[in-house]
């Protein structure tokens, strides 16, 4: 269900390394954690990013919660689509569900980040509610 | 605390939290929106017994709620209920509250589950100096429900083997029996549907009618859903726009507050208050801009705070943020633009008309019972 060319938090985001260039979204555990995602609020084209940093903001029906960069950088892009609609992160939030694109200042940063098996062991781990 | 229905929704995977010293579903697998939209278009149906149920009765009963209530129970006639604000000698509130009278000397009044210790202790104070009257704490021998939505009504319908249904208006009660369970209705609810039940049931036999309603496909909705419906309807809610420093006029509520009563506690303060005038408004806010407003964020008219949202949400039937807030008087206007202030950014919104959301008609009997001087 992870895909095993992307990189995790464990504050639930990942990102993928093209070239120099990190994609950065929320992860499907995320998604279904969250359940009532309504809007996510990005950063602008030339924003700066910090790693373990908020980026930008999640909100659900009933709560506000903060995107985390998994890298330091900056954001060349974000995804037009996430702006009108959440479908696309709902639905496909490994692929066209991406969030933002941003260009990488330390490569070595996305060393200690979580392999597909150490994010769905972590996920594992975390206590069921309810 | 559990309500009687607790393993039914753990069974329906319910999400739990704590809400006034209760464990309740904050949703089921769905999630808020789906049983939010449910609601709108077919039926939904909600554990509300965590509310209190306190019985009053003897023929000193109304007396006393007369005394301590600020609509007039008097105009109550036996199968009616209205909407009440249990006041302060200030003419703060203590709680607000649905009064029910299905029989003669006998009142069941309805109130917020995080208030009903202090409401007991208070109502306990005073009942003393009363005669003829008797207090019972009826909340967990008497399950409650509420089915709401369009198709509530054929639901039930489908379901009563005797009696009739709560005619024709809102606030109108009927006793009835479903399977042979006797079931008091009243035509009232929480969602601003003009099709809506409350049902009281003996605990013994709640759960049987909870599978019926399941059965007849009524989808069950949590508290989270709850809240966003009554937001869209506009609806009080007890420690957000209603409390003890919160006038039931500055609310937008002075049609249950019956200043034509001899006498009740806080009638001086209210009338003292109605006389010198409004500080502040409760007032319905809509969002232009796409974002959230959400309790404590400040209202604003360009550098000026004006006023603080009390309720915010996303409402799911606008697909818009929407809020309730107390607004500065010179500046609760319908139609002002105001600013929200989110994460240090002002947001635009707009003062609008209340409510958000309104499907037809709600025709109200009893619910305002005063002779209002025009």
């Amino acid at each position: 269900m992870y895909p095993k060319e992307l990189k995790y938090t464990k504050t639930h985001e990942w990102v993928k390394n093209e070239d120099g260039e990190a994609v950065i979204g929320i992860t499907r555990y995320a998604v279904e954690k969250l359940k009532d995602i309504v809007f996510i609020e990005l950063p602008s084209i030339g924003a700066k990013v910090t790693k373990d940093s908020p980026f930008g903001t999640i909100e659900s029906v009933k709560a506000v919660f903060e995107l985390n960069s998994p890298v330091s950088g900056e954001v060349i892009a974000v995804n037009e689509a996430v702006n009108t609609s959440v479908d696309k992160v709902v639905k496909d939030p490994h692929g066209d569900g991406w969030i933002i694109r941003v260009k990488l200042k330390e490569q070595s940063e996305l060393d200690n980040l979580l392999s597909k098996e150490e994010y769905e062991k972590f996920i594992q781990d975390i206590p069921k509610e309810g | 605390m559990k309500t009687i229905f607790y393993e039914r929704h753990a069974a329906l995977k319910a999400k739990m939290v704590d809400f006034g010293g209760w464990n309740m579903p904050l949703h089921y697998a769905t999630g808020i929106i789906e049983e939010h939209l449910a609601t709108r278009k077919n039926a939904g149906l909600f554990d509300v017994s965590h509310m209190g149920r306190v019985v009053f009765r003897g023929k000193g009963a109304l007396l006393f709620l007369q005394h301590v209530l600020t609509n007039n129970a008097q105009a109550l006639p036996i199968g009616q209920s209205q909407y009440t604000i249990i006041p302060n000698a200030k003419g703060g509130a203590i709680d607000d509250a649905y009064l029910y009278r299905f029989f003669k000397d006998e009142y069941i009044l309805v109130v917020n589950a995080a208030n009903r210790q202090s409401d007991w202790d208070y109502f306990q104070n005073i009942i003393k100096k009363f005669k003829e009257v008797e207090i019972f704490d009826k909340t967990e021998e008497l399950a409650m429900i509420s089915l709401q939505g369009p198709m509530s009504k054929t639901i039930l319908n489908n379901i009563i083997d005797s009696g009739s249904m709560p005619e024709p208006l809102k606030n109108q009660l009927s006793i009835v029996k479903i399977k042979g369970i006797e079931v008091l209705i009243g035509r009232t609810g929480y969602t601003g549907e003009p099709l809506g039940f409350e049902l009281f049931i003996d605990k013994n036999h709640a759960l049987k009618i909870w599978d019926i309603l399941i059965e007849q496909r009524a989808t069950p909705v949590g508290l989270g859903a709850r809240d966003t419906l009554r937001l869209e309807a506009g609806l009080p809610l007890y420690g957000h726009e209603l409390n003890l420093d919160i006038n039931p006029l500055e609310a937008g509520l002075e049609k249950y507050v019956c200043f034509e009563k001899e006498n009740f506690i806080g009638k001086e303060a209210l009338t003292g208050i109605k006389k010198k005038g409004l500080s502040r408004k409760l007032m319905y806010i809509l969002m232009i801009d796409q974002a959230i407003p959400r309790y404590g964020y400040s209202i604003k008219n360009g550098e000026d705070v004006i006023g603080a949202i009390t309720s915010g949400s996303y409402a799911p039937t606008l697909k818009k943020g929407i809020a309730l807030g107390y607004i500065d008087i010179e500046h609760a206007q319908i139609g002002r633009d105001v600013s929200i202030e989110i994460r240090n950014k002002p947001y635009r919104a707009k003062i609008v008309k209340g409510p958000f959301y309104r499907k037809g008609t709600i025709g109200e009997s009893h619910a305002k019972p005063c002779i209002q001087k025009n």
